[in-house]
């Protein structure tokens, strides 16, 4: 069975300090683990999952919910 | 041997800052504003240091806002919370031993209407805190009191007037340059809305420096650009010495304040045996671990500063930033000194760096030179 996500709330966090925000998460989790972003409509959205991507996560899901986003991501075996 | 003992001025940086520094300058030069690989490296630096720094202050992250030091941090948040508050910000109050950047930023606001009341200081340099209580009026939008003073090192009770501040909603501001970890101070127990820091205070690099804004606090930036730092402070950041800052905290040894509040002490103990007549300035007491300001019976400072140079010891007369005017220390003066005492004044301010060997041999030559026995 796998872990349950982490989960980190970025709304109202400015570009691109969010993208680096999940990402210094994202470093200190074990390979494959999963995190959970809450992240606003617009730039965010847009910015954001393919900053993590170009690092070597998989962005597995994107949800709108309300007026923002979660973003669920895989940690890359090699990032 | 070199004694240096002007850190209230600035301190030499650590080796690890200049360490994080260079490399941050090698690897993350990218904008942290830009969205390609390396500007993403620039900004996870960023936020990394900024993590850093608000664990340091008991803030959040969002909390933070990267400056270019003390100066702007203070001008921020005297002019940013001024202007603000528009029509409303008529009345702001500051003690009147604040650091020149604090007390021009707010006399320059009284153009555009806004009145500043000063409030004075005890012989030891102390604000009353019933004394701030005194001149609030439905008016006032901001009071201003540093944490400990750059010239005399008093500490300033800043937990009874913040607590006096936050009971009638009043935004409460503190210069925490000096005393920022040397003395205890965590945001969510003292009920400060806005605080100053800066790095080449702790050994960090020059040029960079915070301004903690509570959630919520409502300031106008003071550059108009491209609207970083959540819009509070355009400007593309300085990534290396942000890198430099986030170094010279995690360098901080708690244990030095008790060692450099020992050697100081040993020094004023060295002085006043040797100098009849040698005076403190400042508290006894409430006063940051790292000052000795001290009043010579006989001897002005400056041509004795002149000669401890030439002998490879390093201190001031007071402010560094006030070095270059030739009007006696407004600090001084507040405390009951005369304009002919402050010129007899001299500041000795020790780091964690400082030796029991640095202190004596210090003493010795300011005994000899300034004519004691």
């Amino acid at each position: 069975m796998s872990r349950p996500a982490e989960t980190l709330d970025l709304t109202g966090v400015p570009c691109p300090a969010n993208a680096a925000r999940a990402l210094l998460v994202i470093e200190g989790l074990p390979a494959g683990a999963f995190l959970r972003i809450s992240l606003d409509d617009g730039e965010p959205i847009q910015n954001v999952p393919p900053a993590l991507e170009e690092q070597g996560h998989v962005v597995v899901d994107k949800v709108r919910i309300g007026t923002g986003w979660q973003v669920l991501v895989k940690k890359g075996e090699e990032a | 041997m070199e004694i240096y003992l002007d850190n209230a001025a600035t301190t030499q940086p650590a080796t690890a800052v200049l360490l994080a520094m260079s490399e941050c300058s090698r690897r993350c030069y990218g904008n942290p504003a830009s969205w390609h690989r390396l500007g993403v490296e620039a900004a996870k630096v960023v936020e990394r240091s900024r993590q850093t720094l608000a664990e340091a202050l008991g803030a959040e992250p969002d909390e933070i806002v990267f400056t270019s030091g003390g100066t702007e941090s203070n001008n921020l948040a005297v002019k940013g919370t001024a202007w603000a508050a528009g029509r409303r910000g008529k009345h702001i109050v500051i003690s009147a031993v604040e650091h020149p950047s604090v007390t021009a930023a707010a006399l320059s606001l009284e153009k555009l209407g806004v009145r500043v009341s000063l409030v004075g200081v005890d012989s030891e340099g102390l604000v009353d805190p019933a004394a701030v209580a005194r001149v609030l009026t439905s008016a006032t939008i901001l009071v201003s009191v540093m944490h400990a003073n750059h010239e005399i090192g008093a500490l300033e009770p800043v937990q009874e007037i913040g607590r006096l501040c936050r009971g009638r909603g009043i935004l409460f501001h503190c210069d925490a340059c000096q005393s920022f970890t040397k003395e205890p101070l965590d945001v969510a127990k003292v009920p400060v809305d806005l605080l100053s820091v800066n790095a080449h205070k702790l050994h960090g690099p020059k040029g960079i420096g915070a301004l903690y804004v509570r959630k919520g606090t409502a300031l106008a930036p003071l550059f108009d650009g491209g609207g970083q730092e959540g819009g509070r402070r355009s400007g593309t950041l300085n990534t290396p010495a942000i890198a430099g800052f986030a170094a010279a905290i995690e360098a901080v040894d708690l244990r030095a304040a008790s060692v450099m509040r020992r050697l100081r002490d040993r020094l004023w103990d060295s002085l006043r045996r040797a100098v009849p007549g040698i005076r403190l300035n400042g508290p006894r007491k409430a006063r940051l671990c790292n000052n000795l300001n001290v009043m010579l019976p006989e001897t002005e400072s400056k041509p004795l500063l002149r000669k401890l140079s030439a002998a490879g010891i390093y201190a001031s007369a007071g402010a560094a930033c006030s070095s270059a005017k030739p009007e006696p220390s407004p600090v001084l003066l507040a405390i009951g000194l005369s304009p002919q005492e402050t010129v007899r004044s001299l500041r000795l301010s020790l780091s964690r760096w400082t030796t029991q060997a640095q202190v004596d041999a210090a003493a010795r030559a300011i005994v000899r030179l300034a004519g004691g026995s």
